[in-house]
């Protein structure tokens, strides 16, 4: 790319600049002052933050949903993927519409669906008694379980996507040689396909692992408000208590440890890309 | 097939996008809107139901609803502040009337300019705003799990309500009144809160699911997971209307209420349309329409005679209504940063 190809992507970066960038600074410079007016910068907000227990633990309970929902979804994400890249051309199109069709719903849509199939009188609950699983229905609203559950189905495509574009593009001839070689189906999934898959695995973990975590609407529709992970903390010091400078510092302290996490799922997928073309 | 771009059909793209994106606004200069903040329930049914076609008949101007809570409201009117607000009338509950006065965010209430003004309650005017509701709160119970009417607070506590009963998040009213009420009944004051916290630590084993905003919560009625919580009187009679088993229980140590008033707003787009839409909300017949089933909306119009839900759970007349306690709001209102923090350490899981 030379110089005047560039300055092709000079508007792209502009708004960028002034409609992410932009606003981005002043909620830092927001976190580093006292008061809403600006008038005193003091790293407070930040003390108050990491010194506090309460809110660390908040931090961290959110971090680590993310990494639930992630491999709940992983783990039904890549049959699924499996599947569509295997199916015939007729099916695929199907598996594909039925795959993307939660998206064209809206998250509130969704979520408040799933209060309805996991509550006491829901779905579930009514399938469980009906087979004499449990006595007493099941209480999965507001625990962490339901949460993670209905964050794993409402991030599903985030998650098969990835995988299945770069399931489709894996040569054909790789899994054959492994059978004329003599590993049977499991051995040739293990040693070849997987790791092939690597990429596109990390790809929809890290797409689904920032989708989870900052899924305001899920998380606070079906967790309720004893389960506070970061977005409702920030939405209450906001808005509640009106006390913008802090809510400021808890964002910026909370995009940063979703950067960080993202920085590392990404040198995780170059270091096995150089591994798969070589 | 390749483009041709020359400048003349470039001019004559551009062109005729900048029309097609100006024509609906030349089209719509003709109808006035006003933008109106309202609240989530009962009352933006009524505003949508009753409201709106009345204020078209009267200015042929129509009306958006903007359905934000009063904390929130005020949260957006300081950040627009100095540029246009997001809309021109204000809904507020009596607490964030005082932020909304020392913010500088409303503007006196043109009295002159009112002709129902005059047949309010006296308790109802005000120079910043008329208040044209109270809300109350009580116990909230569904009838069908629970056959006697709870009669006190303490009823919550009760044993055979394990995971039973529901809470609200303290960024709504409801939440912060019962607090405040549950405080004053244990024998705390508006400096002291720790009875009010102590007898929350004690309810935790009862508590079944806590609603982080208002719409959650009325669905956890809808879904049997609470049989009894503390409620506001007029989402009670919303959620009846709607076939859902709940009803509303005044417990002994009495009502509490608060009141609710409209709100002209600083810098307002359409201040006139925003007077008009208020006094709307004043006269006789508009609050003696709000007052029946389903929003039995509580009336500040002294021509008004209550009648319905209202005299059966709450008062027989104006004068029992003025006697519900209400709160210091000028107290509570500082400490409500420290109140939800408080709240979100003692129930956080």
């Amino acid at each position: 790319m030379n110089v005047s190809d560039t300055k092709l992507a000079l508007p792209l970066v502009a708004l960028f600049v002034a409609f992410f960038i932009a606003p981005l600074l002043v909620l830092l410079a927001l976190s580093l002052h006292g008061d809403v007016a600006m008038k005193t910068w003091t790293l407070a907000n930040y003390a108050k933050f990491f010194s506090d227990s309460f809110s660390t633990s908040i931090l961290v309970d959110t971090l680590l949903l993310g990494v639930k929902a992630t491999l709940v979804c992983l783990v039904f994400g890549f049959p699924i993927a499996w599947l569509c890249a295997r199916a015939g051309a007729r099916w695929q199109s199907v598996l594909l519409f039925l795959v993307i069709l939660p998206i064209l719903t809206s998250v509130v849509v969704r979520t408040f669906s799933w209060i309805v199939i996991l509550g006491r009188q829901g779905v579930l609950n009514q399938i469980a008694m009906g087979l004499g699983l449990v006595n007493e229905p099941l209480k999965l609203l507001y625990t962490e379980t339901g949460v993670v559950m209905v964050l794993a189905q409402v991030q599903m495509p985030l998650m098969v996507l990835p995988i299945l574009t770069v399931l489709s593009r894996m040569d054909p001839n790789l899994a054959d040689a492994s059978r004329v070689l003599g590993a049977g189906e499991w051995r040739t999934l293990w040693k070849v396909t997987l790791p092939l898959s690597i990429p596109g695995i990390i790809a929809g973990c890290i797409l689904t692992y920032s989708a989870s975590i900052t899924a305001f609407v899920t998380q606070s529709l079906i967790g309720g408000a004893r389960l506070i992970y970061m977005p409702l903390n920030i939405y209450q010091q906001a808005v509640g208590a009106n006390n913008w400078p802090f809510a400021a510092a808890i964002s910026i302290i909370f995009m940063i440890a979703v950067i960080a996490v993202v920085a590392v799922l990404s040198a995780i997928a170059r270091r096995s890309e150089t591994h798969a073309r070589a | 097939m390749t483009f041709r771009t020359t400048r003349r059909s470039l001019i004559k793209g551009i062109g005729t996008s900048a029309l097609a994106l100006a024509a609906p606004r030349l089209a719509l200069a003709q109808a006035k809107t006003l933008v109106a903040a309202t609240f989530p329930g009962t009352w933006n049914e009524a505003d949508r139901q009753i409201i709106a076609p009345a204020f078209k008949q009267l200015t042929g101007a129509s009306v958006t609803q903007s359905i934000v809570l009063g904390t929130d409201q005020v949260s957006r009117l300081v950040a627009a502040k100095g540029n246009k607000p997001p809309f021109d009338v204000a809904f507020f509950d009596a607490p964030q009337v005082i932020d909304a006065v020392r913010d500088g965010l409303i503007v006196e209430y043109p009295l002159t300019d009112s002709p129902a003004y005059k047949e309010l309650l006296p308790s109802a005017q005000d120079k910043w705003g008329p208040k044209i509701t109270s809300q109350v709160i009580g116990i909230g119970y569904n009838p069908n799990k629970i056959k006697t009417p709870p009669t006190s607070w303490d009823d919550l506590w009760d044993p055979k309500y394990k995971g039973r009963v529901g809470l609200t998040a303290l960024n709504s009213q409801l939440g912060i009144a019962f607090i405040a009420e549950l405080n004053r009944v244990k024998g705390g004051t508006d400096d002291n809160f720790d009875p009010a916290f102590k007898a929350l630590r004690e309810l935790l084993p009862n508590v079944g699911a806590v609603g982080a905003n208002l719409g959650a919560f009325a669905t956890l009625w809808q879904q049997e997971q609470i049989d009894i919580a503390p409620y506001n009187f007029n989402f009670v009679q919303t959620l009846k209307a709607k076939d859902v088993p709940v009803e509303f229980a005044i417990p002994t140590s009495g009502p509490v209420g608060w009141t609710t008033s409209l709100h002209l707003v600083a810098n307002a787009a359409e201040p006139e349309l925003a007077a008009k839409y208020i006094d709307l909300h004043l006269g006789a017949a508009i609050q003696e329409q709000m007052l029946k089933p389903p929003f039995d909306v509580i009336p500040t119009n002294s021509k008004v005679k209550l009648e319905g839900a209202i005299t059966r759970s709450l008062a027989k007349t104006q004068d029992d209504l003025a006697k519900i306690r209400t709160l210091d709001w000028a107290k509570l209102n500082p400490q409500r940063g420290a109140l939800i923090d408080r709240f979100n350490r003692d129930i956080k899981i």
